[in-house]
């Protein structure tokens, strides 16, 4: 038989008895049983001086002796501020210096680097345009571009849209009147471009936009799901990201225009 | 965590340094007590209170509020008042003098030659625990102060202490086996 030694029996006495092969051994053990009586004994008598009671006004004294070396979060958290308004001027005049630098820098690599980049990405051959056609094409082509961005961005918050939510619907409504007009004139020039594609979209897109931009009633829920039945069923919102995939970002149009060409 | 506790602390971080009152008000009594038992007088645990204070309000921003402030202040008072009791000795701040008198450290050692009834009636029993208590290493006994008075478990204790739980259980039977030792004189005559 192993016999529990003195820290299994302070264990014991700790624990409150919690080990059930401690106690059954115990129990079944006279040697340990009056190893552990012994210890019981010896721990019980060791009563030590109990806390002086401190009244109700000790917290008080605790707290008003170390209130003064106390510094309150929000000054320490200012502590930047401490050197006055010259010292926060020059931090401001700094941050200043760093963003001015940093807008040059910017400049300069650009001036740098979109010639390579204007060279690396040529413009579809379609979009070739002679010289003389240039501007006017340039200013249509960006136009349609976000165009084409304005309304993939509506057609998602309508996609998403919840009838019940005034805040989101009145200024979809809104920008759908915007967009109407731009939308017409954009098909207009598909038509003219003999580009089907980009008008047949846009087409689509104008009868959504009437309908999103004329209910008198507001846009109910019967309403805003029939809406969002036809533009699932046209595939509208696909066909616009095809659409725009097509047109360069403004990005590459610069780059085009530093190089003298046109997108 | 404590309601009022929690809102207190939102106010200190938010500059309120009078909020703070409001928790050492509160937790004062529990943090002094056990700054007693671990250091044996009151001087002491009066500075390991305000310690421990200055202490928590320098840390506040580290405070995580799923543990509760007085649990937390609790752990860094023991902290602060193992360091109180670190490097002293029984044999550099205790002399034996005609009468025990704890806030002079000096000891009346007992009289071997003294019945244990007089033992008991001059206090001395009282005198040679608190003596074996001082013979304990700063760990030993606050370890078992924690155990033995405070009621705390193994793994608690190791979280006061920052030490493995398994190290807390060590200390706190080495701190017994000791003081069974030095207590066995008075075992055999009471």
């Amino acid at each position: 038989m192993k016999h529990l030694n003195e820290e299994d029996l302070i264990e014991h006495y700790y624990t409150k008895g919690e080990s059930a092969v401690a106690g059954q051994h115990l129990e079944s053990c006279a040697e340990c049983a009056q190893a552990y009586a012994a210890l019981k004994g010896d721990l019980a008598k060791m009563e030590f001086a109990e806390p002086p009671i401190r009244d109700a006004a000790y917290g008080k004294q605790v707290w008003q002796s170390i209130a003064p070396s106390l510094l309150a979060y929000e000054a320490r958290r200012r502590g930047w501020l401490r050197g006055g308004p010259g010292r926060a001027l020059s931090y401001a005049a700094a941050c200043a210096l760093l963003v001015v630098c940093a807008f040059i820098a910017g400049r300069q690599w650009e001036h740098r680097h979109i010639p390579a980049v204007a060279a690396n990405n040529p413009a579809p051959a379609r979009q070739i345009e002679p010289k003389a056609a240039q501007p006017r094409e340039h200013v249509v082509v960006v136009v349609l571009g976000d165009h084409l961005d304005r309304s993939e961005r509506l057609l998602v918050e309508l996609k998403h849209a919840d009838a019940d939510s005034d805040e989101l619907v009145a200024p979809m409504r809104d920008e759908a009147r915007n967009l109407l007009a731009a939308n017409r004139v954009c098909r207009q020039k598909a038509e003219q471009a003999d580009d089907p594609a980009l008008a047949s979209t846009l087409d689509l897109l104008d009868h959504l936009l009437a309908e999103l931009a004329n209910q008198p009633d507001g846009l109910n829920t019967v309403t805003l799901t029939r809406l969002q039945d036809e533009m699932k069923a046209d595939g509208l919102l696909f066909e616009v990201r095809v659409l725009r995939s097509r047109i360069p970002d403004k990005q590459a149009d610069k780059s085009a225009r530093h190089q003298g060409g046109t997108i | 965590m404590d309601k009022n506790d929690h809102a207190a602390i939102q106010a200190i971080l938010a500059g309120d340094k009078e909020a703070y009152g409001a928790l050492v008000v509160r937790h004062s009594q529990s943090l002094f007590r056990v700054a007693f038992r671990i250091t044996g007088n009151e001087a002491d645990a009066e500075d390991v209170v305000q310690d421990a204070f200055l202490r928590g309000y320098q840390k506040l921003g580290s405070f995580e509020s799923r543990a509760g402030f007085g649990t937390w202040i609790y752990r860094i008072a023991v902290r602060c008042a193992l360091d109180r009791i670190g490097g002293r000795s029984i044999h550099e701040n205790h002399r034996v003098a005609e009468e025990t008198d704890p806030e002079q450290d000096e000891v009346q050692v007992a009289d071997t030659a003294a019945g244990p009834f007089h033992l008991l009636l001059s206090g001395e029993i009282q005198a040679m625990r608190e003596m074996a208590m001082r013979s304990l290493t700063p760990v030993e006994r606050t370890a078992f102060v924690l155990r033995h008075m405070e009621d705390l478990n193994t793994e608690e204790i190791g979280v006061a202490l920052g030490i493995q739980p398994n190290a807390a259980k060590q200390a706190v039977f080495r701190a017994v086996h000791k003081l069974r030792l030095r207590l066995a004189p008075l075992r055999v005559r009471i």
